[in-house]
Formats: C-alpha cells, sequence, structure tokens
C-alpha cells in the first residue's frame, strides 16, 4: 500500500491493540492514518489499566480476557502497521507490568526494531530503576506524562533529562472524562517551551469535539484522543469523526 | 547489597522504600507530589515525640491495646507438641489490627490538614477501621470495595455506613482488592489533594515501610508478653499473609533475632492451579504493578491473574515488598493453608479455646497446628489472630450450618 502524505492535524490517535480484535485494531489504526492523523499512540492491552477510564479499561479487558491477546501477538501487529506506513510515527503505550515480564531490555530492542522512537509507560516513573534500561538508549525515549500538579523541582529535573515529548493530562481526570484544561498548564507548557524548545507538547484525557482540538491546539502542540474514537469506533462513525476534527472544521490549524 | 544478618530492622525505615530489589514508586507523575507530601510527614512523624504520644495514647484509649497475649492449653495438650499462644489482634476496636495503622495514618492526614480520606478494603476490616478513624477525628470518608467483597462481607458494609463512610462498590475486574485498590487510585488522581489511606504493607513508597512502622507495635507487645508469659522469646511466630501487614507486624520487632522462626502462611484455596489460590510467594512471579516491585500472581504475558480465597483479607494478587525481599533472605518462610484447612481451624480454635478467628488469621492457625504437632514440648509457637471472626458470620454459617442460615434468612424476611 502507497501511503499518501496527508497535512499534519498534530492529531494523536490512540487505540487498543487487539480490540475489538487483533485484525481490526490494525484495520482501525489504518484508517486513522488515512484520516490524518499525525501521531499513532498504541496502546498494548493489560488486564488492569490503573490510569484508564470505563471506556479503555473495557477495550483492554476485551483484548486481554476474550482475545487473548499476547505481547507476541501486540508485536506482530506493530510490524504489520510499520510495513504499511514506514514513515508513520508511532508511539507505544504500555502498563509497566507487561514491559517488564516481556523483559525490559528485550522489549526496548523490539521498539527499536519496528522504528518507535517513544514509549509511555504511565506507571513508571522515569527515576526509577528499571527505566535506566530505556533512558539510556540512544534511539527510544520516554514520555513522561505529567499533570497540574508537577513540582518546579520536578519539572525541572525533567526538562534536563532529554525528554523531548511531554505528555500532559488536561485535567486531575481519569482517561474519557468530560474536558476541562487546567489553568496551571499554561505555566508548565511555558517553562517546556522556554527550556527544551525543540521539545513537542501533547494534551490528552476527556478530548473529544472539534472545539476542544482546537482548544488544545491553542495551548500545545499535539491534541491527544482516545476515548472518543474507540466511541466512534464502536458506533461505526470513525471515519466521520476523524474528519470532524481536521483543519477545515476545527478553522485554523 | 545484603545486610549482615543481623541488619534487616534498620533498612526497613532507611531505605527511600527499596528492600533489595523490591519496593519503590511505581505511580503515574500525578500521584508522585501526593506520595512525597506523605512520605515527608511519615519522616517527620516517626521521630516526633508529640506525635508518638499521641499515636501510642490513641492506641490505647480508642483500640484497647495493649491486646491480649493469650495460652492455648487445651490445644497445646491435645496437640501434644509446643506451647501454643495467640496474639489477640482480634480485640482491637473495629475487630482487627487493621486500626493500628489506619490510627497512625489518621493522625497523618491530619497533620497535613487533610479534610478528605480514600481508601480501599478487601474484607471490609481495613475499610471499617478508616470508617471508625475518619469519624473519630471529623474526617470525610469514601471505600472503594470489589463488588465481589461488598457482597460476601456485608456487616463491614453497613457498620462503613453507619459509620459515615460512603463505600463504593468496584464493578471492574475480578471484583475484589486489587480492583478496589485500582479504584481508590483513580479517585485520587481525580482528587489530589485528599488523602489516600492504603491498608496494607503493600503500594508505592511510603505506604509498606510507614504501615510496618505503625504496626511494629504487635510485635514489640509480644516480644514483652512472652517473656512474661514464658520466661523467653518464642522459637516461631506465625502470621497469615494477604498483603502483609499483621505480618509485618508481628515480624517486625524479631526480624534482629536470628533464634526466632517467622512463618508467612498464604492462602492456599482450594488448588495449586492459577485462579484457585492466592500465594503470590509461593507460586507467583516478580512484577510491577499497583506501584511497588515484588511478587504477583499473573499470567506468563504480564497480566493479573485472578485469585481465589474464602477470606476475602487474603484474596489479593500482591505481596508486601518488605516481606518478598524477606523470603528472599530466607528471614521469613512460607506456607499455605487451604480454605478447608482454614475453616476446619476456626471450628477447633472455638470449640477447644473458645476463641473465634477470623479467616484470614485461621490460615495461620492451620498451618501453626501441623507445626507444633511436629515440635518438641518446650518449644514456644505465637499465632497472630489478626482479627475476630464475627464479621465472617454469614460464610462460616453456611459452612457450618447452612440449614440455619437459610432459616434464619427466611425468618427475617418474613
Amino acid at each position: 500500500m502507497t501511503q499518501v502524505k496527508q497535512p499534519a492535524l498534530a492529531l494523536m490517535g490512540h487505540l487498543v491493540l487487539g480490540y475489538p480484535t487483533l485484525e481490526e485494531s490494525i484495520r482501525t489504526a489504518e484508517k486513522y492514518v488515512e484520516g490524518g492523523v499525525e501521531i499513532l499512540e498504541l496502546q498494548i492491552p493489560f488486564s488492569h489499566p490503573t490510569a484508564d477510564g470505563p471506556v479503555i479499561t473495557a477495550a483492554c479487558r476485551e483484548a486481554v480476557e476474550h482475545q487473548r491477546v499476547s505481547m507476541n501477538d501486540c508485536l506482530e501487529a506493530l510490524n504489520t502497521i510499520r510495513q504499511r506506513f514506514p514513515e508513520q510515527e508511532i508511539m507505544v503505550m504500555s502498563y509497566v507490568n507487561r514491559v517488564y515480564a516481556f523483559g525490559i531490555q528485550r522489549f526496548v530492542e523490539a521498539m527499536t526494531n519496528l522504528g518507535i522512537r517513544h514509549l509511555i509507560i504511565p506507571d513508571l516513573p522515569v527515576d526509577e530503576t528499571p527505566a535506566a534500561v530505556i533512558t539510556r538508549h540512544a534511539n527510544i525515549k520516554l514520555v513522561p506524562v505529567l499533570a497540574a500538579n508537577v513540582t518546579d523541582a520536578r519539572l525541572d529535573k525533567l526538562l534536563n533529562a532529554g525528554f523531548d515529548f511531554f505528555y500532559l493530562m488536561s485535567d486531575f481526570k481519569i482517561t474519557g472524562s468530560t474536558f476541562s484544561l487546567h489553568p496551571r498548564l499554561q505555566q508548565v507548557i511555558g517553562r517546556i517551551k522556554q527550556t527544551v524548545p525543540e521539545a513537542r507538547v501533547g494534551i490528552g484525557f476527556g478530548i473529544s469535539t472539534p472545539e476542544q482540538v482546537q482548544t488544545v491546539h491553542a495551548a500545545a502542540d499535539v491534541a491527544i484522543i482516545g476515548s472518543a474514537l474507540i466511541r466512534a469506533q464502536e458506533a461505526g462513525g470513525l471515519e466521520t469523526y476523524l474528519s470532524s476534527l481536521t483543519p477545515a472544521s476545527v478553522g485554523s490549524a | 547489597m545484603t545486610p549482615t544478618q543481623t541488619a534487616y530492622k534498620n533498612l526497613i525505615f532507611q531505605s527511600e522504600g527499596y528492600f533489595g530489589a523490591y519496593g519503590g514508586c511505581f505511580v503515574p507523575e500525578v500521584l508522585l507530589p501526593g506520595l512525597q507530601e506523605i512520605a515527608a510527614a511519615f519522616d517527620e512523624a516517626k521521630t516526633d515525640a508529640a506525635f508518638l504520644a499521641e499515636f501510642n495514647d490513641t492506641l490505647q484509649t480508642f483500640s484497647g491495646r495493649p491486646t491480649a497475649f493469650t495460652p492455648l492449653p487445651r490445644l497445646t495438650e491435645e496437640i501434644g507438641g509446643a506451647r501454643l499462644f495467640l496474639k489477640n489482634e482480634g480485640l482491637n476496636h473495629t475487630g482487627a489490627h487493621k486500626i493500628t495503622h489506619c490510627i497512625g495514618q489518621i493522625l497523618l492526614a491530619r497533620r497535613l490538614g487533610k479534610r478528605r480520606i480514600i481508601a480501599e478494603t478487601g474484607a471490609g476490616q481495613h475499610g471499617y477501621a478508616t470508617a471508625a478513624v475518619c469519624a473519630r477525628f471529623g474526617l470525610d470518608c469514601t471505600v472503594y470495595m470489589g463488588k465481589k467483597d461488598y457482597e460476601r462481607q456485608r456487616p463491614n458494609v453497613y457498620w462503613m455506613e453507619l459509620l459515615g463512610a460512603r463505600v463504593v462498590p468496584v464493578e471492574d475486574g475480578t471484583q475484589t482488592l486489587n480492583d478496589a485498590v485500582i479504584a481508590a487510585f483513580k479517585d485520587w488522581v481525580e482528587h489530589p489533594e485528599s488523602y489516600y489511606l492504603l491498608g496494607s504493607a503493600v503500594g508505592p513508597h511510603p505506604y509498606p515501610a510507614m504501615n510496618t512502622f505503625f504496626q511494629k507495635v504487635v510485635g514489640e507487645e509480644i516480644r514483652s508478653q512472652c517473656i512474661d508469659a514464658a520466661g523467653r522469646l518464642p522459637d516461631y511466630c506465625v502470621a497469615c499473609v494477604g498483603g502483609g501487614s499483621n505480618a509485618m507486624g508481628m515480624f517486625y520487632d524479631f526480624l534482629d533475632d536470628e533464634d526466632v522462626r517467622l512463618i508467612g502462611v498464604e492462602a492456599g484455596g482450594r488448588g495449586t492451579r492459577p485462579g484457585e489460590h492466592a500465594a503470590k510467594v509461593l507460586h507467583g512471579q516478580l512484577g510491577i504493578f499497583e506501584g511497588y516491585h515484588s511478587y504477583f500472581l499473573q499470567d506468563g504475558d504480564g497480566n493479573i491473574a485472578s485469585t481465589h480465597s474464602v477470606s476475602a483479607g487474603l484474596d489479593y494478587c500482591g505481596v508486601s515488598p518488605i516481606l518478598a525481599y524477606l523470603a528472599d533472605e530466607g528471614r521469613v518462610q512460607f506456607e499455605t493453608a487451604s480454605d478447608e484447612a482454614a475453616l476446619a481451624a476456626v471450628q477447633r480454635l472455638a470449640r477447644s479455646e473458645g476463641l473465634i478467628p477470623a479467616l484470614e488469621s485461621a490460615h495461620a492457625f492451620a498451618h501453626a497446628f501441623e507445626l507444633a504437632a511436629n515440635l518438641p514440648k518446650d518449644q514456644i509457637v505465637v499465632i497472630n489472630a489478626s482479627g475476630r471472626g464475627e464479621k465472617d458470620l454469614f460464610i462460616t454459617m453456611r459452612h457450618f450450618q447452612e440449614e440455619s442460615l437459610v432459616a434464619y434468612a427466611q425468618h427475617l424476611l418474613k
């Protein structure tokens, strides 16, 4: 399949590998790319997704309990998606136990072989010992997932640790909640941009409408959408929903 | 870094949350400020004489410490081996050892100016104790409880609600303790100004060390009570292990007494196949979950497995990172007791000694009875009766007198 280069929407589209089936999750990733999603965020399903809301939790449960998606299945799916879209930016999200069970070093090697440059592991703070296996690797970076309560000292530490993508939680929410943008985020983003100008900042958790995407774009580089995409897919309206988020619909981009 | 054989006690409170390779603080960044705030407050409080005086005073005046140290002469004779004693933590207010770390943590929460408390509960004992201390100190209380536990431990749900707590049944996953822990963490993400009063020696730093610190009074009392009663230290201390709070409470003070053997008894459930038991140390694999690195019951691919125990308080997928470390070091030995053996132990202790242990604690008794039978009569075995059995009324009654239970239920519905 040839890749049609779409204009960048600065959208990061999240999906759970293996939901509703492994094949369909691959097809959904294709639809995301064809719909102009700039970054794919592909989640390895986990039995107990501790930071996710009901939509992603249910998707994980289906993938783990009923589809019985293994780590090897996920790697094969990632490989399929990579072969179809050699240039596509892909971030892989997982809870730490799945990576730990597979072997962190082995996982990092599998990811770099697939051309994946960013890992989102929300329950692996970057300074815990096992994270060193990832942070010392030249070709892959962890993505810190921060909220408005990040302390100045913590932020300073993270800004001087070589990260080039920061994932901000829109507010004190779990995924798929109603959207709001915490007032302190502006200050956090300012600090990031001032200290690491080349770093990109994404905002996620609760984003679903074109207006919210526009709000996020005014504040940051990337709008991260997960639960809303899963809901649209479940309702059979994924393409329509994606097109509603395109620059033409949201005005200036 | 292996400590010299007599340095375990110091290591636990000086380790910054790492016990060998275990422990740590594996949580999303959003939870780090709250955990660091609690860790810093605990570090100050644990050497603050005024804090410790209020803690000890509240243990005495509110919970009824010290708890009794009770010889078991009839069972000792029946079994014909080692001398048996029990530490009756079930005499605490709310019926189990859990209130001890709840008192410690509620004083810490108050010190931090917190107004709202979040907790998880398995058997309901930790939730019940949390609800009681929240009422006593005038703080708002929300308790998460797996729906399966909510249904099988209704009496404790009722007590929590009577004490003014909001009890939320969690319908996710296997509807037991780890699902309640996750729901409590999610609440904390949404309400970072609240205080999460985690109820065992598990979870991210500082909970394993902090709850051990508050619970260590159990072992300290056993030390002096055993010397008073028998003129020397025990040869064996036996405790059940779910997450590990009662076991760490009993074991901590003896960690550096090499001659005191420490035995943790896990839930053997109804078999050794996955999903039939809750024996993490004996049948689990290393993992990182719910904030800490330890042994967990999981499939080979890093997904958390379902667990089973007749006792809700042991029906949990993980184990204290401190106990995982002490198990690897060979300092704490691990055994299992089955559902059937625990139920039989309840009946045996009731008939022979007039004491009714919680089903959780009954696992420790079941193993201790076997152990004592094979020991000489000059040996001393102390069992931690971490809770009393009244909360298990409907479970044990169904087992021992089902017809009577059904008749009573019909009577109530008339």
